[in-house]
């Protein structure tokens, strides 16, 4: 403990080149996004202050309350989706023990990749003359416009950001499963528990900290799904893709002004913060 | 409670109930296969589109009847696939080495040295972790500017390193180095260098190789950040170019091959790292 003590700049030299860059590129752009929030401030370079202004303009925009709603929808149908999947598979790859290693790379395959590349093959998927259509084709069925369909399109997108994806909260639970112990299901299976009661009343609760972890993080991330929704439909069609972030970026870098898309950001930001800090109550009281 | 009661009892009945878990599970293992086959088929459709003869029409209405690489060695020559190409590889890799070094440097410093408001830094630093990188968008692309590096390297990659996850990654693991090691090093007169360089280093290099890859893929996969930082199709790494590709409606099996190619390299890291990634993941939730 002596010796550790008897240099203390050392240690912070260590830290020093981490440091200035977190000082610089994370907490200047943070503390800069809610400064930045309260101007006018233009791609020239022009700015006022003008207060809560842009935080006015936002809540009096009804097309910001359609990409909140668009937002909210996707989150809606993308979390229970991936989730479902990803423990479904966990469940069969735990289950299966015959080529479990090559099933398990096949799936987790997709995570590797880009949210661009996803888009680009699925966008294809999904053309009226696309692999989807095609099949549906030869069985005599009409064309179907995954991305044409105000209706269609926040399943279709959810569809490709579960396939990228969903791999790795199966890989997160696979090791919640593995850990609970075969004695207990065996247990329950001699007091004559049928494999719905067991995954009701054994592995689900004793899966619920991995199960928490993995909706927590397939929130965050699908408030922030951008590279799909630019590659595959643009917002389209007729703006039923218009995410929230996808209007800071619009706003930001299309039509240049800097202080509203900061304002966005902010918002994006207290939302996130907002829906894990419930999720984290709920499922805690859950728990209890 | 009536789980522990019974367990005396699981004993004498066990063997059954093993052999019933041993039983081939027919169903199961036929639904996994089934997912697992519909989870790799876009790539599978993707290289048999890029690998068609160019101007044959092809799938979905026909699979093609030869395969041939005119369209990749066509992508090849041109020097905006293989620009874009360079720009990735310069991204990724000159990010993973700067971020393995200061990573390491600083938690080797939060795990095993005491100095003024270190914990104050590292909750600070945690603290980053629970702000979306796109909230933080529009002034980082300020800031950027204002220093004259949009349309630059420096620019694309130097705000891309201070990574949190990465530092506590490295504070995890060498918090769990036995300080006698440390210790014994000082005593004999081992300069804070030496030891960061013949201890820290050696002893952390299985998880600087995950740190490694992960940084590698996510730089390799990125894109909100390179489309912003690049303003010149010359800046462009491989998923904008792709991207503007896309948009701009390029032929299908262009699309597909370069697709494809840009995929390759992580295809390849995952090929020869599957049981790491995967361990890695399961134990850290490294993301």
């Amino acid at each position: 403990m002596r010796q550790r003590m008897r240099d203390p700049m050392m240690g912070l030299l260590f830290v020093l080149p981490m440091l200035v860059l977190f000082l610089i590129f994370r907490f200047v752009p943070i503390l800069g996004a809610g400064g930045m929030s309260l101007t006018d401030l233009n791609l020239g370079g022009e700015w006022n202050f003008i207060g809560v202004d842009n935080y006015a303009r936002l809540f009096d925009d009804p097309k910001f309350w359609d990409s909140l709603r668009i937002t909210l929808v996707y989150v809606a149908i993308y979390v229970p989706l991936t989730v479902l999947i990803a423990l479904g598979t966990a469940l069969l790859l735990n289950a299966v023990v015959f080529m479990r290693g090559l099933f398990r790379g096949m799936l987790f395959l997709p995570y590797v990749t880009s949210f661009v590349l996803a888009g680009v093959i699925w966008r294809w998927i999904y053309e009226f003359d696309g692999m989807i259509n095609g099949l549906l084709d030869k069985l005599d069925l009409g064309p179907v416009g995954f991305l044409e369909e105000t209706a269609l399109v926040l399943p279709a997108l959810a569809v490709v950001s579960v396939w990228k994806g969903f791999g790795y909260s199966m890989l997160i639970l696979l090791a919640g499963l593995k850990s609970i112990p075969t004695s207990y299901l065996e247990a329950a299976t001699v007091d004559g528990a049928g494999p719905w009661q067991r995954f009701r009343r054994i592995t689900l609760p004793l899966l619920r900290p991995a199960l928490f972890f993995v909706v927590i993080i397939e929130t965050i991330g699908a408030f922030q799904t951008f590279d799909t929704i630019y590659v595959m439909t643009g917002g389209g069609p007729a703006r039923a893709s218009y995410t929230l972030i996808y209007g800071l970026y619009d706003q930001g870098f299309r039509f240049s002004n800097l202080g509203y898309a900061a304002t966005i950001g902010i918002v994006l930001f207290a939302l996130v913060l907002v829906v894990s800090l419930a999720q984290r109550r709920l499922l805690d009281r859950g728990n209890a | 409670m009536t789980l522990t009661a019974t367990r005396p009892a699981t004993s004498a009945v066990k063997p059954p109930a093993k052999s019933r878990r041993r039983s081939f599970p027919w169903p199961l293992w036929m639904l996994l296969a089934l997912v697992s086959v519909i989870t790799v088929s876009p790539f599978f459709v993707m290289f048999v589109v890029a690998l068609s003869p160019p101007g044959e029409p092809t799938l979905p209405a026909r699979w093609p009847g030869s395969l041939s690489l005119d369209t990749i060695v066509n992508l090849l020559s041109s020097s905006g696939f293989v620009g874009w190409t360079v720009n990735t590889v310069i991204y990724a890799l000159v990010s993973v080495v700067i971020i393995l070094l200061t990573a390491s440097m600083a938690g080797y410093a939060f795990a095993k040295k005491r100095f003024p408001g270190r914990d104050t830094m590292m909750w600070a630093f945690l603290a980053t972790l629970m702000v979306p990188f796109q909230a933080t968008l529009i002034p980082m692309f300020v800031l950027i500017s204002e220093l004259g590096g949009v349309d630059t390297f420096w620019g694309l990659i130097v705000p891309t390193l201070a990574n949190s996850q990465a530092v506590f990654l490295m504070r995890q693991f060498i918090r769990d180095l036995p300080d006698e090691l440390f210790e014994a090093a000082k005593v004999d007169g081992a300069s804070e260098w030496r030891i960061y360089w013949q201890i820290v280093i050696p002893l952390t290099k299985p998880i600087l190789a995950t740190l490694g890859v992960f940084v590698f893929l996510w730089h390799w996969n990125d894109f909100l950040w390179p489309l912003v930082m690049a303003q010149s199709d010359e800046m462009r790494t491989l998923t904008v170019g792709l991207a503007s590709m896309r948009t701009e409606g390029s032929p299908l099996a262009v699309l597909m091959a370069s697709a494809a190619l840009s995929v390759l390299p992580c295809l390849l890291v995952f090929a020869l790292l599957q049981r790491y990634l995967v361990n890695s993941i399961a134990m850290t939730g490294l993301k």
